[in-house]
């Protein structure tokens, strides 16, 4: 359906604006409901839908292709459709009045098609193909407004750092492909499928149909692992995700919060088997990581987008880590319940940073919309905005009664266990984990008691100015009413305090025991949950009295935090500069040598050509006049004979006769 | 005492005379009179050997034969080079090479 919408909306001109935002949504709402609807009938009725037909013959190798639902990919269709619904209402207000916003639908309809389709095909080459287009629409998008330099730059980087993760995507499915002959994923990745049959042992890497030597396991896994981590933005390639907040705030909603980050993940889930044990470690290392390094970036920015933007790093870090730590229900169930707080979040960003704009508009004043030292008071000014911020930050903080407690607590405590019995280093990915959540809770605290509590920081010395902001239409309230509920617990489970009671949880359970066996089941989130707490407090106390200089501005944990550890100065430096070098001198070697040579190529042509004309000139064409000039001196010379002149008629008789004579005589 | 060889070489001398300038000259009138030159010298042949035949005179009378003959052709000769002038308005026989009327 979207793309039915996507193909409308090039095809109608652009001063049907309304029409295209409207197309849209209708389509997605019908993808919605259609979603909803496959979701009912498979989920857990054990029946996995898996249709196919064949698509195309090379050599003996049989390529099909087809839909696949499992449990999985339907939970994906149905996230996708039901977050994409509330954002595609939401556009419908918030993009009004922009002159390209048959252009703007267009392309989130093709996103939305994309993603459904990524989640749906059973086979890795359309994945491949889907996983592209996802790709590009977001490139698309990122670079809506692409008068503005610096959304250029963005989607550019946003582009070339997916471009990193398809190289690997695209080398681990070649090797799969050279090992099982198969791109069919329930081939591969079935419970008692091709990759559960092979093992490596020998350092061979044996699987039913042949083996390979082990080492390309490893670059499978490495691979896939580039892929997740381009398109979820997991360290090292994360930076593009905070720039590719220069998109329109729905955009980044949609895509940079809620879905095609989540892609990485869902991609993880689907090739999960392939993993050993070692590479999964490094999963839970890398995810860990991320998940606390953005933390502390995210506690020191100003820019609003900017903050969720890497508060969703974390999250990611967390669903990728869960991953590694074989917590595979919970990473998914984090997946689901992070779209809509995250999505939420963002919306809420979105209006508030329209009001801003408003307000800056109104008043011809020189700031920035997004920055949160502007901000504050706004939740007298906008109550609705500011008790869906609060629902959102709650879930994404992780406290009780909300949808971010059941799946976060559940990963935490899944990496307690999983640390226990193993030695020093990895008991430490648990204690990152805890320092993450409660790094969350302050920088959400911050962020929303910057925004909503004190008063409005930009008025300072301009009491006068009067404002008129309010939440907004019907458009923009309907949506962050779907999405709240969607934050809250009873969605997911009837115990709000219980996570193993989650549908969704059992839906993915694979070891089935989940007893409540030790300890840590409830001391974890009574623990976190109570520092989490005592945080929000401290929080609260220290923006909401404004000492915003508590801390020292000029400490090196501050500059590292605020220039987000310098990992774009670093890539600058260690990847951009050595390319561009290296392409000037290529340019270089291009321009001076190669062109010399073709230069020198074609003056040696020259000469030599001017040399064969000298010679065609002068001895070919000279053989011929000398030729012509015989023949013309013969011909003169009979001519004479034929002249009409009677005394060279007598003179020459005269010579016949005397050379007759002169014979007789000698002879 | 004048010999036979004496006549021979006068005679010849006086034919490449009238040879040279029949193939030499430019003038039409010019080349009759290189003809008359032969033609004389052929007569002083036809004399000179008619001294051998004493009983007929034959060489004389041939001689005097030639002679009429002669002025006969140049009578003709002159008229046609008079005729070839008005046509051609010259007489060098170099430059008439057209035989149309």
């Amino acid at each position: 359906m979207p793309l039915l919408a996507f193909v409308i909306n090039f095809s109608i001109p652009a001063k049907w604006n309304k029409v295209s935002g409207w197309a849209s949504t209708i389509a997605i709402l019908i993808s919605c409901v259609l979603s909803v609807f496959v979701f009912a009938k498979v989920w857990n009725s054990n029946h996995i839908v898996h249709q196919q037909q064949l698509w195309f013959t090379i050599g003996n190798t049989k390529i099909y292709t087809g839909i696949l639902l499992n449990n999985l990919s339907v939970l994906m269709l149905l996230l996708v459709s039901l977050i994409a619904m509330p954002v595609h209402i939401y556009s419908t207000a918030y993009m009004k009045g922009d002159e390209n916003l048959s252009r703007y639908f267009a392309y989130l309809s093709f996103f939305c098609f994309s993603m459904l389709a990524l989640v749906v095909v059973d086979n890795l080459i359309l994945f491949y193909i889907f996983w592209e287009l996802v790709g590009f629409s977001s490139y698309l998008l990122i670079g809506f407004w692409f008068t503005r330099d610096k959304a250029v730059q963005a989607n550019k980087k946003a582009f070339i750092m997916n471009r990193i993760g398809d190289i690997g995507l695209l080398t681990a499915i070649i090797i799969l492909f050279s090992q099982y002959h198969t791109f069919d994923i329930t081939q591969l990745f079935a419970d008692k499928g091709l990759i559960a049959q092979s093992v490596i042992k020998n350092g061979l890497w044996v699987a039913p149909l042949g083996s390979l030597p082990s080492i390309w396991q490893y670059i499978a896994c490495g691979g896939i692992f580039l892929a997740v981590a381009a398109k979820s933005a997991q360290f090292p390639l994360h930076t593009w995700l905070p720039d590719a907040m220069e998109g329109p705030t729905s955009v980044s909603a949609l895509i940079h919060a809620a879905t095609m980050v989540a892609a990485g993940v869902f991609l993880l889930g689907r090739v999960y088997p392939l993993f050993n044990g070692l590479e999964l470690t490094i999963l839970a290392i890398i995810g860990c990581f991320t998940a606390f390094m953005a933390a502390t970036i995210a506690l020191t920015q100003n820019d609003l987008k900017r903050i969720l933007a890497y508060s969703t790093i974390s999250q990611l870090g967390f669903m990728i880590m869960a991953m590694g730590i074989g917590a595979y229900a919970s990473s998914l169930f984090h997946l689901v319940t992070h779209a809509f707080f995250k999505c939420l979040l963002f919306l809420v960003a979105g209006i508030v940073i329209h009001q801003m704009a408003h307000i800056k508009d109104d008043n011809a004043m020189d700031i920035d919309p997004q920055n949160i030292n502007n901000m504050g008071g706004l939740r007298k000014k906008l109550p609705f905005t500011f008790i869906a911020t609060v629902i959102g930050g709650l879930a994404l903080i992780g406290l009780p009664l909300t949808s971010g407690y059941l799946s976060k607590d559940s990963i935490l405590i899944q990496s307690f266990e999983w640390s226990e019995g193993r030695n020093g280093v990895f008991k430490l990915i648990p204690i990152f984990a805890l320092l993450t959540t409660w790094l969350t809770a302050f920088y959400v605290t911050r962020l929303i008691v910057k925004v909503f509590f004190g008063e409005l920081r930009m008025l300072h010395g301009k009491p006068d100015i009067k404002l008129h902001i309010k939440d907004g239409g019907w458009q923009y309230k309907l949506p962050l009413v779907l999405l709240a509920i969607g934050c809250l617990f009873p969605l997911f489970s009837v115990n709000p305090l219980l996570y193993e009671q989650a549908w969704l949880f059992k839906g993915f359970a694979i070891n089935g025991g989940l007893e409540r066996e030790d300890v840590y089941h409830t001391l974890i989130p009574a623990g976190v949950n109570i520092l989490s707490i005592i945080v929000i407090y401290v929080a609260y106390t220290i923006y909401v009295k404004r000492k915003t200089n508590i801390f020292p501005q000029e400490g090196f944990l501050y500059r590292l935090s605020f220039k987000e550890w310098y990992f774009d100065k670093i890539y600058n430096k260690v990847i951009v500069k050595p390319v561009l070098t290296l392409s000037t001198a290529s340019f270089w070697f291009d321009r001076e040598v190669i062109d010399g040579f073709i230069s020198l190529l074609v003056k040696t042509g020259i000469i030599l050509s001017k040399l064969s004309a000298w010679v065609d000139h002068h001895i070919i064409d000279g053989f011929l006049n000398l030729l012509v000039a015989i023949v013309e001196a013969i011909s003169n010379f009979a001519r004479k004979f034929q002249g009409g002149k009677v005394q060279y008629y007598l003179f020459s008789m005269l010579v016949i006769i005397l050379a007759l004579f002169i014979l007789k005589i000698v002879f | 005492m004048i010999s036979l060889t004496d006549f021979l070489i006068v005679s010849a001398v006086l034919f490449c005379i009238g040879l040279y300038m029949i193939v030499s000259k430019h003038n039409a009138i010019q080349i009759l009179i290189g003809i008359e030159l032969m033609l004389n010298a052929a007569i002083l042949n036809l004399v000179a050997f008619g001294k051998y035949d004493r009983f007929n005179n034959g060489g004389q009378m041939f001689a005097l034969f030639a002679i009429v003959l002669a002025a006969a052709t140049t009578a003709v000769a002159l008229a046609i080079i008079l005729n070839v002038y008005k046509q051609y308005k010259t007489i060098d026989p170099g430059k008439i090479d057209k035989l149309k009327d």
